[in-house]
């Protein structure tokens, strides 16, 4: 028998064990408490300015009126502060959810009551009157000329778009070559590619600018979409032969031993296989589109070429003084697209792997 | 034509179709420009966008002469270093901790405001900050200051580089976030049952079990982020501006500026060469993490 | 030290109960295994015990104290996962350590503690090693050392030897069983192997379906089983059994009728374990259709009136070929009712 072992083990009475279980239960109320608090208090500075550029973009008039915000604060994190209560001591049940819906038909009524009359669509008048300047108080009447939203957005419609299209055509080529074929240099030009992709392109910003000058397609959305098009390459490329990988050869194999040629059997039994990683890079790459900034200011200079980034950054620039409502609805009016493309990619992503890691 | 010669034809002609518009756009778009930057920064071009004479004077003068730069460095330092501990790292890893500590679909939905930043466009992200940082009285932050009885601040003004290191603080730690709750997800449960059953509470838990095993990770988004820290311009930009005067420039910005701006395009591409060098170096780095990894595990990103 | 009862203790995950609700009770200083195939709910009632998951109903005490909501570190508990869980990244002494960290033990100490449980479960020449540098018996005991280092109350065991090669598994179970001699604490010991419960333990609790069938001494289970599942699951080669149809003392089981002790009426299943077979002289008329030899015994594939059957003989040669007519005698042999409950002393046999 070991000494070390043999010493008397203190027992613990009914009490000790009861002090136990109320210190575990009290400790484990105060984590709970403390982690949404963080939480909900950490989300806080993120939301509220996107709260404040929708209702501002509905409310707001020239001059400081953020008090819509206010008001639909005031009932809002009230409301969702009850919910979070309700949720943490109810059991999910029918109860919880007949009063769960009660305080959310409540919470709407009350924001439409003290927030309703003060909406309007007055800011949203760049969609339909296209000549702007005219029609802000106090501008400068240095009659500047600004395309139509409906310009800048077909701008980026058309960048975004046909960029999408050259990578998700381009990286499928590619990964399917990459993941099929052996050639010589095939690991070179792997380790290539994550280099490249690792690689910070923004670097490369002037002697992008000059080769586009040099070729002739400065100023033109023909140059920017085949810029972004390829930086979005080695990403999109990593991605399909992903997916690639996972198709297994003998689907291949049996198509064409039943006759089928290469190019055949890619077309028609591979393709069909990766069709959620084609998917998921054509997003990707229209977001990128949509939202490019950097190269869009610096490649394109004349007006008409225009994209939503160039709109809303020359219009918060000129406007941000005197009619900054109409620049939130602007605002609502370009992040729309994005935030609806993240959710309806969230909802699929989460069942997917990805052959990389990105942010 | 000989059986072996027509099947060699067509393998070259497979290997240009699929092959080729890559390796085209890849060579045109990301090597040539190395070349390029090269070339320039040994020029004179200068605002004409005409070389006529190669010099080694812009090299020099970027190497010894400009005394900006020095003040460029260290602001580039500061904020790079600040910005990646801070936030990058330090609040990403505290979002992944917190939002797995949660039940899942809550967890799932705090991750997704915090990565309302990163998903939004940049001009519009950057209009927000404008706002809230607004100097007059209807800045958000100045209105929460006076109804707290403070009185108004400038950030623009007096606190620039925490405006800057705040702003792009929020979307890098949405990447850390992401890739930390991965990692974390994927240690075995068994572990966290053991150790909690050998008496560790949540912060042992933390410090001996979840930390140690995502070293990769943490050594993974620290190199990637502070790579992509460093030639990040854009929200510093929309922001400030790098301003007032120089304060908030760093280094890609001070590059930017100096070419599209003052149109020494020779001058910016030799200030860039560092950043290029860097960046070739930094990914030959993480190839060396990547090659080890990229075969045996396949990284989830689970934005939700 | 710790006397552990389980008072309608269940465990449901959504829609699913795992464990249905539990009576039980162990005495201190007893070593009991339950017993049961995966996914029967044998880990999670450990776990349960262990304070990793909460019950859903029921309550869970200790020496008379109900500790549903106490935290596993203040439980005083210690386990063994099947996996044996080491820290990847601490070496052995550290991972033994680990304990003693959250307790007010002075650093000598503890590093006595460590010395004398190292030498106890034998791995003081592993101390320096990392996990992933041991073989899973060396790991196994690690995390046995790692598990009684805090000198619980209590130690589960969940599978413990199931990742084991045979012969390594041979020598832990003897450990185990020396070990908890020694130390006198309560142990539960969590498995599948029925050999490794009926050699281990005091008693086997042994559970189906997140219930419990029953439970008894090894003895009692491979003699009197309480339903079809624990005669079953305990013996090997499993226990031949056989549909039939009784009518009060008659049992007609294939083209044989069998006499009963007491009178049975409607479906029933006749159970006999293929030792309890006697192959020779007397009894029906049996042909050999299959062998299997053992080594020290054999077990001949039989087809018989009643209908296949197995049965084992001892001995190094087999006394039989293929092909060969035996007479095959009933010797213990046990009946269960339609729902699959024995019905005692029904003493079924062969109708002379």
């Amino acid at each position: 028998m070991n000494p070390a072992l043999a010493e008397p083990v203190p027992v613990r009475g009914v009490d000790d064990w009861a002090l136990l279980a109320a210190r575990a239960r009290s400790r484990r109320r105060m984590r709970e408490i403390l982690l949404y608090a963080f939480m909900a208090l950490g989300a806080l500075p993120i939301l509220i300015p996107y709260l404040w550029l929708v209702t501002v973009a509905f409310s707001g008039r020239t001059g400081a009126s953020t008090f819509v915000l206010w008001r639909t604060l005031a009932v809002l994190l009230p409301a969702l502060f009850l919910w979070s209560l309700l949720r943490l001591t109810l059991r999910p049940g029918r109860v919880l959810t007949a009063i769960e819906i009660a305080l959310g038909v409540f919470t709407v009524a009350l924001i439409a009551l003290l927030s309703g009359p003060y909406l309007h669509l007055d800011n949203w008048r760049f969609l339909w009157n296209s000549n702007i300047a005219d029609t802000i108080k106090g501008a400068s009447g240095m009659g500047v000329k600004y395309p139509s939203v409906w310009t800048a957005f077909g701008n980026s419609l058309l960048l975004a778009g046909t960029q999408m299209l050259i990578v998700v055509s381009v990286a499928t080529l590619a990964g399917y070559y990459l993941s099929r074929f052996d050639f010589r240099g095939r690991t070179g030009y792997l380790k290539g590619l994550l280099v490249l992709q690792a690689f910070p392109a923004m670097t490369l910003i002037i002697p992008i600018f000059l080769m586009l000058y040099w070729i002739g397609l400065l100023d033109t959305l023909a140059g920017v979409i085949l810029v972004v098009a390829a930086l979005e390459l080695p990403f999109a490329i990593f991605v399909m032969k992903g997916f690639f990988d996972a198709v297994p050869w003998d689907i291949e194999m049996s198509a064409m031993t039943d006759g089928a040629s290469r190019r055949q059997a890619f077309r028609l039994i591979v393709l069909p296989q990766v069709k959620g990683g084609m998917l998921a890079i054509a997003v990707f790459a229209f977001l990128r589109g949509w939202e490019e900034y950097v190269f869009v200011t610096t490649l394109l200079l004349s007006k008409s070429n225009w994209t939503m980034s160039l709109y809303l950054f020359w219009m918060r620039d000129d406007m941000m003084g005197t009619d900054y409502a109409m620049v939130s609805a602007m605002g609502v009016f370009y992040v729309l697209p994005s935030v609806v493309l993240y959710t309806f990619m969230q909802k699929y992503l989460t069942q997917m792997t990805l052959g990389g890691i990105k942010g | 034509m000989t059986l072996r010669r027509s099947e060699s034809i067509r393998r070259t002609v497979d290997r240009l179709v699929f092959l080729g518009p890559a390796t085209v756009l890849l060579a045109l778009f990301f090597v040539a420009p190395v070349i390029v930057d090269v070339a320039i920064a040994f020029s004179d071009m200068g605002r004409n966008l005409r070389v006529t004479e190669f010099t080694t004077e812009n090299v020099r003068h970027v190497l010894t002469g400009d005394r900006r730069l020095v003040g460029v460095m260290t602001t580039t330092f500061i904020y790079v270093v600040s910005t990646l501990a801070i936030f990058n790292i330090g609040y990403g890893l505290v979002l992944a901790l917190a939002t797995t500590a949660l039940p899942q679909r809550t967890g799932a939905f705090f991750r997704a405001v915090w990565l309302l930043p990163r998903m939004s466009p940049s001009v519009v992200y950057a209009l927000l900050w404008s706002w809230v940082v607004a100097p007059t009285d209807y800045g958000l932050l100045n209105q929460i200051f006076t109804a707290l009885g403070l009185s108004p601040i400038d950030m623009k003004s007096n606190a620039p580089m925490l405006l800057i290191v705040l702003a792009n603080g929020f979307i890098g730690a949405s990447f850390g976030m992401i890739i930390f709750t991965s990692a974390i997800r994927s240690i075995p449960e068994h572990l966290f049952h053991a150790a909690r059953v050998d008496g560790a509470g949540e912060l042992a838990i933390i410090r001996h079990v979840t930390l140690p095993a995502i070293r990769w990770q943490l050594s993974f988004v620290t190199l990637y982020q502070a790579l992509a820290l460093l030639v990040s311009f854009e929200y510093i930009w929309l922001i400030t501006d790098g301003g007032p005067f120089y304060d908030t420039t760093v280094w890609a910005l001070y590059v930017y500026k100096r070419a599209f701006g003052s149109g020494q395009y020779a001058y910016g591409a030799a200030l860039s060469l560092g950043l290029v060098l860097i960046g070739i170096a930094v990914a030959l780095l993480l190839w060396r993490f990547f090659d080890m990894r990229a075969m045996l595990q396949k990284p989830r990103i689970e934005v939700a | 030290m710790a006397e552990i009862e389980l008072r309608g203790v269940t465990k449901r995950w959504g829609a699913v109960t795992a464990v249905e609700p539990t009576d039980l009770r162990i005495d201190d200083g007893e070593f009991v295994a339950i017993l049961g195939p995966s996914g029967c709910g044998k880990s999670t009632t450990l776990f349960m015990l262990a304070g990793i998951y909460a019950p859903t109903d029921g309550e869970i005490r200790f020496d008379g104290a109900v500790v549903n909501d106490v935290e596993a570190r203040d439980r005083n508990v210690g386990i063994v996962f099947q996996s044996y869980a080491l820290y990847p990244h601490m070496n052995a002494r550290d991972n033994i350590l680990f304990p003693l960290r959250f307790k007010p033990v002075s650093r000598e100490e503890a590093g006595r503690k460590v010395e004398a449980i190292a030498t106890l479960v034998q791995v003081h020449e592993l101390l320096a090693r990392k996990p992933s540098e041991m073989s899973g018996g060396q790991q196994q005991r690690v995390a046995l050392a790692r598990a009684l280092i805090k000198e619980p109350q209590l130690l589960l065991l969940d599978e413990p030897l199931s990742n084991l090669d045979a012969s390594l598994r041979l020598t832990m179970r003897g450990e185990i069983r020396r070990l908890q001699r020694e130390l006198r604490v309560t142990t539960i010991l969590v498995t599948h192997d029925q050999i490794e419960a009926t050699t281990m333990a005091d008693r086997i609790i042994c559970m189906s379906k997140g219930r419990i069938e029953q439970i008894g001494t090894a003895d009692v289970l491979y003699h009197q089983p309480d339903s079809l599942f624990v005669a079953g699951f305990i013996g090997s080669p499993p226990i031949n059994l056989l549909a039939g149809i009784a009518a009060g003392r008659n049992l007609r089981v294939g083209e044989a009728t069998l006499s009963l002790e007491r009178s049975v009426d409607g479906k029933a299943t006749l159970g006999v374990r293929p030792e309890a077979l006697r192959l020779g002289e007397r009894g029906v008329a049996g042909e050999i259709d299959d062998l299997e030899p053992h080594g020290r015994e054999t077990i001949y594939h039989l087809r018989t009136p009643l209908g296949p059957l197995r049965a084992l003989e001892p001995g190094e040669a087999a006394r039989f070929r293929i092909g060969d007519t035996v007479k095959v005698d009933l010797g213990r042999a046990l009946l269960f009712d339609e729902a699959g409950r024995r019905i005692a002393d029904a003493r079924p046999a062969l109708a002379a």
